[in-house]
């Protein structure tokens, strides 16, 4: 009898599952640390003049905006502010604001803090904000007015579809920084050397240790606003750590020995890592394409240098680069297979197009892709005029000259650089001769936006879901444009047609509408290959078996959802 | 004596502008400024970046950008990091001592380490210890440092015991002050001996031939023949004249770790002056590469001072008239 | 030069030497491949097994090795097993990859290789199938050379400059070495940045190179300067140069019978200590992405491929080349002490 007893309270207990567990030990999954490697120390703790990622991943874990990214859904959904309503067909925003939030160091938030941040910063024209360029329509900044403590008007003069995609930018305190701001002295605020708690912000985790060159520590804000299901407070974690760790191959062995918990895989570490799963406590995710592009360029800027009243480049190069043949040819006899083969180990997708799979609702699947194929790429080249006069193994064009040209891409970068030796090799299998040279990023960078003297370069772009926010690259006046930047008016009809393209779809709030949009863009990209697309990787992330809540996803990677992330059996 | 020492820093005073000059031009002979990078981030417009060149002042001609560094220097402002956008100095601080440590460490280390074996080779030469000792001396010579901290790190993986680079443990701010100092000479240890590895070796080469040609010449004989002791001879007369030369070599290793020290520092992710000095070279932190590179000249300087000043010491015959 | 004979380390040097050497010169004919011979498919593949006995376990008196067939295993791991369907004996000079014979004469004969369709990997494959002997025969070609021209430039100045300095001693000896300080002081690695960054890039990769060789070693004789007029101060005030000049010897004659003769075992030293440095220098520069560019090879840029635990583990053979290096540079260390040994009137010779 006794010993049924035993065994239904043994049951019950355990059927009740974890929370019960919870109760009983009082709240076991509070505590612990969660750490990174990163590649650099960040530049600043100051998120409207970050700049890049090393940066970004320590000020996204401080600060938050009115709406963040579903990573599910990769669509807008409330964060700071818990609801909106459109008016005047999407000229005119209302939110209203969490009541429930609270600054890091307690002071409570309100609208004075989200006017602050758009009227005083970003729209500042003495602070270089990154942020002021995505939120803008028609290079006119948004009208922002407080209603009442917890509510604010946007007014824009035109439709923004990306409207609510943009307001996931980080809302700084006001008080805090209004005084900082008058006094002009915000461009060099929540610099490096600034006291830690004095970095104010409302997400989960606040800046608790710098030390330079090692270590960027964060702990959990007390004040944090989220709640678990139970109306615990978020995060569970004690805190996070960024360890700076330039070297990838060292940052898998600290990975190898639980120094950190997290690292990102290159291709060929999986052959390494994959054998210890089991006896090193950790898990391989492979969560599909990685977003962004990467690709091969030719130089079509056919502008007159006012110094030199001549082309940036040789006239003959031009106009190679300017047929569509001529990439179309060069797209046929790129060996994609070695690419994902031997630089990325196989793990990767050719790309023919400017959208990853990955990006979801916009990609377009029915685009033009150039397999392997030698003897088309020939046949084009022989079409433009090209042939081998003097049987040296290398194409001469009409007047005679060899078919060659420079290639540039940045020397740190060693993936671009094994790519460009294996697409050197490549071409001269159809008889072109590539001169590859690595160049120091800021040297190819002055190439691309200042010099203009360049052939070919190998480069990528981050990317993300929302095209508009590409819109710097694709428009014929973008400075991003580098085939030929800032035009004064479109050099080509497709440019021209892509350029009405991306003014349709900012403006167009249908999601259907713009998907139709943004499908003829992919499909003019593909077919003009003014960016020719080699290959993606895949994303792989190894994970310590430690964590509960772990969520991987494409979009968001592993720790999207890091406010819910618990240890499991810590140690003590 | 004192004298001698004053006119060096004179003299060294317009050496150091010249190459502050030469730098700076160099550091401008690459094309394009460090706000370049900006440029490919969809998300910054042209006005964004033109407003930080404007601030900068990069727009202006070279010359005119490297007096206004030099008027600010003269007022120990070592300008600002374009990168960290924090005060060059704040940057350099903790940079300088960082790679001091690891200098010193490793200079301690090889000294200590060179000495005694270059001196047991030459006493017991074309024996067993010498012909081990020469040959690690080869072995260790022969392999680049980066390739020799790459192994380092390889085997201190496979061993468990020691932290793989950088200079902290990621629970550095929990520990108590004696573990800190633990912690962070754990994370010393491999860095100095990449360094000092290669330095013991030729070190250990140059003791063993100076003193093997010291206790072959003629004077070391005539003492011998006067009946010292072999000890005596070997250790007290021999090894003074022996480690003359040696004393240059000093000064030298002091700055030489400087700029060697960067690959190393590099690999190990040890937070010193070489990396700094690289990535802002890299990325054009014009201000950041300037002061770096003075204080790397002061050091230089300052260490072949030394090394002057102590062979002046060591060898009457060659003060300075 | 018959000392150096009788010298064992300084026989062993030379050898190795001998033999380095003549593989860079005879590339082309020594190696089985051209240094740019890909097979795309045999990525990273192992050294080839050298047979003697096939599969019946009959003995074969030339040895032969089988075809690769690669697959994947459960963790992407590339495996290799040999196809034992048919055998490729070993042959010598055995036609294959065109190449010029010292640079000039086209020919196509190697010394050892086996028939097209298969591949001879005697020290394996790196990751685009192309056969590592071959590469690290030809790279020899670039690493070797760098030291010789650097060194020789060096060579000249840093004594010149070095021995007057030491000799006259007073205000040319300050000029002199403020002089060198500040040629020291130049960053060179940083100077090197920026002339990588301003060349155009229509020079070949490998005259860009010995460009900046000869600019570092420009640089370089600095130090040797130093060293050499500490040493010269040092024998400046030696009896037998008092003599010498009291008896009224012109500086120069002096300069050039007497000091720079006993500076000779100290410059041999620094000399065959850096040749080796440049060696290693080159290596140090295609870390960073700056040396010798693919597809032609040097022993610094095959070695950079090999800077990855991933390899290390998988592909070992990876690092073969720093085994050259390592040779070449111990060789040249070896050959230094030797003649040092020799030049010393008071050293036994061995």
């Amino acid at each position: 009898m006794k010993f049924l007893v035993l065994l239904l309270i043994l049951f019950t207990s355990c059927a009740n599952g974890e929370k019960s567990l919870e109760v009983e030990r009082g709240n076991t999954r509070y505590g612990g640390y969660l750490a990174f490697a990163s590649v650099s120390d960040p530049k600043s703790f100051n998120p409207v003049l970050a700049k890049e990622t090393s940066t970004t991943s320590i000020t996204g874990l401080i600060f938050e905006g009115l709406t963040r990214v579903n990573v599910y859904t990769k669509e807008a959904e409330p964060n700071l502010a818990k609801s909106w309503q459109i008016k005047r067909g999407g000229k005119e925003w209302v939110f209203y604001l969490r009541e429930d939030v609270k600054w890091n160091d307690g002071v409570p938030f309100s609208a004075d803090d989200v006017v602050f941040t758009f009227n005083s910063l970003i729209y500042n024209s003495k602070i270089p904000s990154s942020a002021s360029d995505v939120l803008k329509v028609d290079g006119e900044p948004f009208k922002v007015e407080k209603i009442d403590d917890y509510s604010v008007r946007f007014t824009l003069s035109s439709n923004y579809a990306p409207f609510l995609m943009a307001m996931g930018t980080d809302i700084l305190p006001k008080h805090i920084l209004a005084d900082v701001v008058k006094a002009d002295k915000f461009n060099s605020f929540w610099t490096l050397d600034s006291t830690p708690s004095g970095i104010v912000g409302t997400g989960p985790f606040k800046l608790s240790r710098y030390i330079p060159g090692q270590l960027v520590e964060l702990v959990r804000n007390e004040h944090y606003w989220k709640k678990d299901k139970d109306g615990n407070s978020l995060p569970y974690l004690k805190g996070v750590r960024f360890l700076v760790v330039p070297n990838s191959d060292t940052a898998l062995l600290k990975f190898l020995d639980s120094e950190i918990d997290y690292y990102s895989l290159r291709g060929e570490d999986y052959a390494i890592l994959k054998p210890e799963e089991k006896s090193k406590g950790f898990k391989i995710y492979e969560v599909g394409p990685a977003f962004g592009s990467s690709f091969i360029t030719f130089n079509q800027n056919n502008s007159i240098n006012p110094k030199t009243q001549e082309t940036y480049i040789d006239k003959r190069k031009l106009e190679w680069f300017r047929d569509r043949r001529f990439r179309e040819a060069v797209s046929y006899a790129l060996d994609r297979s070695s690419i994902i083969d031997i630089v990325l180990n196989g793990f990767g997708y050719p790309q023919s197009g400017p959208l990853s799979p990955s990006s979801g609702y916009f990609y377009n699947s029915n685009i033009e892709e150039h397999g392997y194929d030698l003897d088309r790429a020939k046949e084009l080249l022989s079409d433009i005029g090209f042939s081998d006069i003097d049987s040296d193994g290398i194409l001469e064009d009409k007047s005679g000259e060899d078919v060659s040209f420079n290639l540039f891409t940045n020397a740190e970068n060693n993936v671009r650089v094994k790519i460009a030796e294996l697409i050197k090799e490549d071409l001269i299998n159809v008889g072109i001769k590539v001169n590859f040279l690595p160049l120091e990023f800021n040297n190819l960078v002055t190439k691309l936006s200042s010099s203009y003297d360049w052939e070919a370069i190998i480069l990528g772009f981050t990317g993300g879901i929302e095209p508009h926010f590409s819109s710097n690259i694709w428009l014929s006046s973008g400075h991003l444009h580098i085939w030929y930047p800032k035009q004064e008016r479109p050099a080509t009809s497709w440019e021209a047609e892509i350029d009405k393209l991306f003014k349709d779809g900012v403006q167009a709030l249908g999601r259907k509408k713009r998907k139709s949009i943004y499908d003829s863009w992919q499909e003019i990209a593909s077919r003009e290959l003014p960016l020719i697309y080699t290959a993606i990787p895949e994303s792989i992330f190894a994970v310590r078996d430690k964590f509960g809540n772990l969520d991987p996803n494409p979009y968001g990677g592993v720790f999207h959802n890091i406010e819910e992330i618990y240890i499991i059996n810590k140690e003590e | 004596m004192l004298i001698y020492i004053l006119k060096r820093f004179l003299i060294a005073l317009p050496l150091i502008l010249v190459i502050s000059l030469v730098a700076f031009l160099f550091i401008n002979l690459t094309p394009g400024n460090f706000f370049n990078q900006m440029r490919l981030n969809p998300q910054i417009s042209e006005e964004t970046i033109e407003k930080y060149i404007e601030l900068y002042q990069l727009d202006k001609p070279v010359l005119m950008q490297y007096f206004a560094w030099l008027k600010r220097i003269i007022h120990l402002d070592f300008g600002y990091s374009f990168a960290y956008n924090i005060p060059v100095a704040k940057v350099l601080g903790t940079r300088v001592l960082n790679t001091l440590l690891l200098t010193l460490s490793s200079l301690f280390f090889t000294w200590l380490v060179a000495l005694p074996l270059g001196i047991v080779a030459a006493v017991k030469v074309d024996r067993a210890w010498d012909r081990l000792i020469s040959f690690l001396s080869y072995v260790l010579l022969s392999i680049p440092t980066f390739f020799m901290a790459f192994l380092l790190l390889y085997f201190a993986y496979l061993a468990g015991i020691l932290p793989l680079g950088g200079m902290v443990s990621a629970n550095f701010t929990e520990l108590s002050l004696f573990f800190k100092i633990l912690d962070l000479f754990k994370h010393l240890i491999i860095p100095t001996l990449v360094i000092s590895l290669g330095a013991i070796a030729s070190l250990v080469r140059i003791m063993r031939g100076n003193l093997l040609e010291v206790l072959r010449s003629n004077y070391i004989l005539a003492l011998r023949a006067r009946g010292i002791s072999e000890k005596r001879v070997t250790y007290v007369h021999a090894l003074r004249s022996a480690i003359n030369p040696l004393i240059t070599i000093f000064g030298y290793q002091i700055s030489g770790l400087l700029s060697g020290a960067a690959l190393t520092e590099i690999i190990c992710n040890w937070p010193g002056l070489g990396s700094l000095m690289l990535s802002a070279v890299r990325s054009q932190d014009i201000y950041l590469v300037m002061g770096s590179m003075l204080v790397s000249s002061v050091m230089l300087i300052g260490g072949n001072l030394i090394a002057d000043i102590l062979l002046g010491f060591a060898d009457p015959r060659i003060r300075v008239k | 030069m018959k000392e150096l004979f009788r010298h064992r380390r300084g026989l062993i040097a030379v050898i190795i030497l001998f033999f380095l050497y003549l593989g860079a010169i005879f590339a082309g004919f020594i190696s089985p491949y051209h240094y740019r011979s890909e097979k795309r498919i045999l990525s990273y593949a192992p050294p080839s097994k050298i047979n003697f006995f096939d599969s019946k376990g009959d003995f074969h008196f030339r040895p032969f090795i089988y075809k690769y067939k690669m697959s994947l295993d459960q963790n992407r791991r590339r495996v290799y097993e040999e196809d034992k369907s048919r055998a490729y004996p070993i042959e010598l000079f055995i036609r294959g990859d065109n190449y010029k014979l010292l640079g000039l004469f086209p020919a196509d004969i190697h010394l050892f290789g086996v028939a097209a369709e298969a591949k001879l990997y005697l020290f394996g494959a790196d990751s685009r199938g192309r056969d590592l002997l071959s590469r690290i025969i030809y790279g020899g070609r670039v690493s070797l050379s760098i030291g010789l021209i650097a060194v020789v430039i060096t060579f000249f100045i840093g004594l010149i400059v070095g021995g007057t300095a030491g000799y006259f001693g007073g205000k040319i000896d300050n000029i002199l070495m403020r002089l060198c300080e500040m040629v020291m002081l130049v960053p060179g690695f940083y100077l090197l940045l920026a002339l990588r960054s301003s060349f155009p890039p229509e020079i070949g990769t490998v005259k860009i190179y010995f460009l900046i060789i000869t600019i570092l070693s420009f640089i370089g004789w600095a130090s040797l300067a130093r060293v050499i007029r500490g040493i010269v101060l040092g024998l400046r005030e030696k009896e037998y140069i008092l003599a010498a000049r009291s008896v009224g010897l012109s500086s120069f004659k002096i300069i050039t019978k007497h000091i720079l003769p006993n500076t000779s075992s100290y410059t041999i030293i620094a000399l065959t200590l850096s040749i080796p440095s440049y060696i290693l220098g080159e290596s140090a520069l295609s870390l960073l992405g700056l040396g010798i560019q693919d597809p032609v090879p040097s022993w610094g840029n095959l070695l950079k491929d090999a800077m990855a635990i991933v390899q290390i583990k998988l592909h070992p053979w990876i690092l073969i080349p720093g085994l050259f290096i390592f040779l070449a540079v111990v060789a040249f260390n070896m050959l230094g002490d030797a003649l040092r040994d020799i030049y010393d009137p008071k050293r036994k010779i061995i």
